[in-house]
């Protein structure tokens, strides 16, 4: 019996009073879900709103300060004309959404670190304090600077040893979006969550004005289920994706009003992949990388922008509709948190017997996934702690079954005003649903078969496979 | 005079010597501590089953209860039980004095109508008391060895018992781990139906399906030969072999029961080394009779009457005449040395082997010790870490599973390596069961199979009880 079928039929099988019950109780707990990925949404949406440092960058030509959402900004000071800030790396208790915390490594507390605003032509000072056990160095991903400030151990300065600090020096000559990371031991320090944004913004506005601006660092974990720290010696399956090292419902909603101009800079510093970040509702334009802007002749409209690992993209766009919007990786296991890789698959096969088979052997066994697999986070069963496999979250129209590299996009019409927690309300006669069966004769369209039908030529196949296989079942040694 | 006392303490001795060997039932039973033994003494022989051991065969059985139907049912137990009865008589022969010898003679050609003569050997007489006092240890031998029986008898049900509930654990295992790999060729078939997998996948699974059933095949007659060694010692047959078992193996306890001087403990207890001490002094006393006999003149007394007078009609008289002699036999030349001698070397012989009885005993208490002691920890290891710990694995693996972190065939593996974790538990608990029943059987004073023996106990010299004379 499907997992699915089983709650179904123990449900039909229970008495009307139990029933009640349990159909009061699972949704006074979808009720409940939906609240807490809501409230996991805000809460997330609240501390981006909470980054420190906002009205201090805001840049020449009223260009609005970066939202780094669940991330913070960088505080800097000027002293003597110098830009000054301080990054600390140390260990980080990290949650990428409720219910999943991991012992990762970041700046100043968090990952992904601060993101640092500056303006071109700023001289920044940027003092890095290692409270790591082992030496650090961070290079400024895509500056353009002395040699001697690119932070790469070994080749052009000594690491930072642990309880050291070291200052980093430059002139950021070039508008444009950037990134910083570690250099020394980066497939450990990266893996567990050492990186941050640089933005720089150009001294004089180019292009037109924006009314968001947001940063989204995408990445990649190995946090094998139950684990408490993140695999860095991991090199090909990444279960844990995020957005500034957040995985939904634990990533803040990017809230943005109708009509307004939105830009979103991606960067990858995902170990391995990259990863084709695909928007709901609208399209956009490619503006920029890190190496630069992109001419508008050269640009072109997408749904979709591949961020190659090692690399930034910054995307620009003005959306028309009203909603709430999907913005996801179209890597289809990239929303899966923590799914499993390598497990005998079992669509569609019918493992009638082998429940039968396996409740003498294991009685708490429940075969999954033969009808699909999209009904899995809504699954009332024991997993290990600390771990979020095909866990999404309940939406308002039922429940979202992806997680991982996902979040929404509000687009509202008064923005600044709206409740990052609510869902959007659809006009009536907006929302797809069951199809009036007068409508599709007219239409002269036939629904197929129903599946009742379609069951009973599947258990005919099935009769003839138990027939073939009934002779060794009856031999005296199988009890 | 002095053979007068001879002769009535001889008599005496004999009338004290009683053909039922009652008390020498009873006196296995006190040396044993066992409570009902079969009925023996004074009854025949019956071909049928005792009625007893029929009605506890028809409850579920337990060690205890299997015990008593062998002490109540084994054919070889009660054969030697009758065996009492050997020494008993022998005992009883050695004492008897010698029958006179009447002769009656017709002599006429001594002008008497006939001579009627009574001779006695004296010298037989005056050494029946001494034989049946050398004869006397034989039966406490035996009624040593008897009581040993009993004991081994005890430790070899005790074991069979284990090793059948061993068996039929280890099968209801072997069963269930059947039916994972039946649930895993299953799963197979089900995803090779639905498209899901190469045909690869089914013909491993089905071929470690027909391989586990070739393990349960194995245990189906390992436990029908468990059960007949059973019935064997239980000595039960027909529908006397339809019982049920009690139960599982129980749980080893937090700390085995040893005692602290075990070896002195079973050294006092040892019903073998008192056998062999009863046939040291039935030797020495046989050796004595020997040597005396070997000294003491052959002395026969005779009386003769006559009957009639020669000197007057020898036809025509009558009237009785009375005589008597002596004849005495000159220890010149036979002395008994040799019977001497002999019976000085089978003493010498067993006592050597009396002492390496007692070495082998102190090394079988310190096997035994070693046997539960390692059987004890790692039952324990099995029952209190390995096998919990599988089964935190298997928990872990159902978790991960229904993580979608793992499959099927991984928790069914889980769940194979859980059984067998539990296999492997039940065999240390047969084994620390086994090896208390050994200690049991060392502790009330029998050494049985299973500790290794030296050739000083291949013998006990039990033969010859009415030999050398």
């Amino acid at each position: 019996m499907d997992r699915r079928d089983f709650i179904r039929y123990t449900g039909l099988a229970a008495s009307a009073v139990v029933a009640t019950r349990v159909d009061r109780a699972q949704a006074q707990r979808a009720a409940a879900d939906a609240a807490a990925a809501t409230e996991a949404q805000a809460e997330a949406a609240a501390a981006a709103e909470r980054a420190p440092g906002r009205a201090l960058t805001v840049a020449p030509g009223g260009q609005p300060a970066v939202i780094t959402p669940n991330g913070a900004t960088l505080p800097l000071r000027l002293v003597n004309g110098v830009k000054v800030g301080h990054l600390v790396a140390e260990p980080v208790d990290h949650e990428f959404a409720p219910g999943l915390r991991a012992e990762c490594w970041g700046y100043n507390g968090r990952t992904p670190g601060p993101t640092i605003e500056a303006v071109e032509g700023d001289r920044l000072r940027l003092y890095v304090s290692n409270r790591l056990a082992e030496g650090t160095t961070v290079h400024w991903h895509g500056i353009v600077l002395p040699n001697g400030m690119d932070g790469v151990a070994g080749l052009t300065q000594p690491p930072i040893p642990p309880g050291e600090t070291f200052m980093y020096e430059f002139t950021v000559r070039h508008p444009g979006t950037y990134m910083y990371h570690p250099h020394y031991d980066e497939m450990t320090q990266i893996a567990l969550g050492m990186e941050g944004m640089l933005i720089v913004h150009p001294r004089r506005p180019r292009g037109p004005r924006v009314d968001r601006d947001f940063a989204l660092m995408t990445h990649e974990f190995r946090l094998d289920v139950g684990a408490r720290r993140p695999d860095p010696t991991e090199m090909k399956d990444f279960n844990v994706l995020t957005f500034n090292s957040r995985v939904f419902p634990g990533t803040a909603p990017l809230l943005v009003g109708r009509g307004e101009r939105v830009r979103i800079r991606f960067g990858n510093l995902s170990p391995m992949d990259h990863h084709p970040v695909h928007l709901h509702g609208l399209w956009f334009h490619t503006t920029a990388t890190d190496g630069g802007y992109i001419p508008e002749s050269a640009q072109r409209p997408d749904t979709t922008v591949l961020v190659p690992t090692g690399s930034t993209r910054v995307i620009e766009f003005v959306p028309e509709e009203l909603g709430d919007w999907a913005m996801h990786c179209h890597m289809t296991h990239h929303v899966m948190t923590q799914m499993g890789h390598g497990t005998p698959p079992v669509t569609g096969a019918d493992m009638q017997r082998v429940d039968r088979r396996m409740r003498r052997v294991m009685p708490e066994y429940m075969t999954m996934g033969t009808r699909g697999m999209g009904g899995m986070g809504e699954m009332e069963m024991p997993i290990p702690p600390n771990s979020l496999p095909m866990r999404g979250a309940h939406g308002p129209a039922s429940y979202v079954d992806m997680g991982g590299m996902f979040t929404v996009l509000k687009v509202r019409e008064q923005p600044d005003g709206a409740d990052p927690r609510a869902w959007f309300q659809h006009p009536a006669g907006t929302v797809a649903g069951p199809a009036d069966a007068a409508q599709m004769r007219a239409d002269g369209v036939t629904a197929p078969a129903p599946a009742r039908a379609r069951r009973a030529s599947a258990d005919e196949h099935t009769a003839v496979t138990r027939e073939r296989e009934a002779p060794s079942d009856r031999q005296s040694t199988e009890r | 005079m002095r053979l007068g006392w001879y002769s009535l303490f001889a008599v005496a001795l004999v009338g004290c010597t009683r053909p039922s060997m009652s008390p020498d039932v009873a006196r296995v039973r006190e040396l044993t501590g066992v409570q009902r033994l079969a009925a023996v003494a004074d009854v025949e022989v019956d071909p049928v089953a005792s009625e007893e051991a029929h009605r506890m065969l028809g409850e579920p059985l337990t060690a205890d209860a299997a015990v008593r139907v062998a002490l109540l049912n084994n054919r070889e137990l009660r054969a030697t039980l009758r065996e009492l009865g050997v020494a008993r008589g022998r005992l009883m022969q050695a004492g008897v004095l010698p029958n006179p010898t009447v002769e009656v003679e017709l002599q006429p050609e001594r002008n008497s109508r006939f001579e009627l003569r009574v001779e006695y050997d004296l010298t037989s007489a005056i050494l029946a008391p001494r034989r049946a006092r050398a004869a006397a240890p034989e039966l406490t031998a035996a009624r040593f060895h008897a009581a040993g029986a009993v004991v081994a008898l005890g430790y070899h049900v005790r074991v069979a018992f284990y090793r059948v509930q061993a068996s039929e654990q280890q099968l209801a295992l072997a069963q269930r781990m059947l039916d994972t790999h039946a649930a895993g060729r299953d799963a197979a078939r089900a995803m090779y139906a639905a498209g899901n997998v190469p045909e690869l996948n089914v013909a491993s699974m089905e071929v470690a399906y027909e391989r586990a059933r070739i393990t349960v095949a194995e245990l189906e007659l390992a436990v029908a030969t468990a059960r007949e060694a059973l019935h064997r010692l239980l000595g039960a047959h027909g529908a006397d072999t339809a019982w049920e078992l009690t139960g599982e193996l129980p749980p080893v306890p937090e700390a085995p029961s040893i005692p602290t001087a075990v070896e002195q403990d079973v050294i006092e207890a040892s019903l073998d080394l008192r056998e062999t001490r009863e046939r040291l002094e039935g030797l020495a006393r046989r050796a004595g009779v020997a040597r005396t006999a070997g000294w003491l003149p052959d002395i026969a007394v005779d009386l003769h009457a006559l009957n009639g007078n020669p000197e007057d009609d020898p036809m025509g008289s009558s009237g009785w005449r009375f005589g008597g002699g002596v004849s005495v036999g000159v220890p010149l030349f036979d002395q008994q040395r040799g019977t001497t001698r002999a019976l000085q070397a089978e003493f010498d012989a067993l006592l050597e082997r009396f002492y390496g009885q007692a070495v082998d005993l102190r090394s079988a208490a310190r096997e035994a010790r070693n046997r539960v002691t390692s059987a004890h920890a790692r039952a324990r290891q099995y029952q209190t870490v390995i096998v919990p710990g599988q089964a935190r694995v298997t928990q872990q693996t159902l978790l991960q599973y229904n993580a979608m972190q793992v499959g099927i065939y991984h928790l069914l593996q889980a769940r194979r390596e859980e059984l067998e974790a539990q296999l492997a538990h039940v065999e240390t608990l047969r084994e620390y069961w086994s090896a208390t029943a050994e200690m049991t059987a060392l502790l009330a004073g029998k050494q049985v199979e299973g500790a290794p023996r030296g050739a000083s106990t291949m013998s006990s010299g039990a033969s010859g009880a009415a030999e050398g004379h």
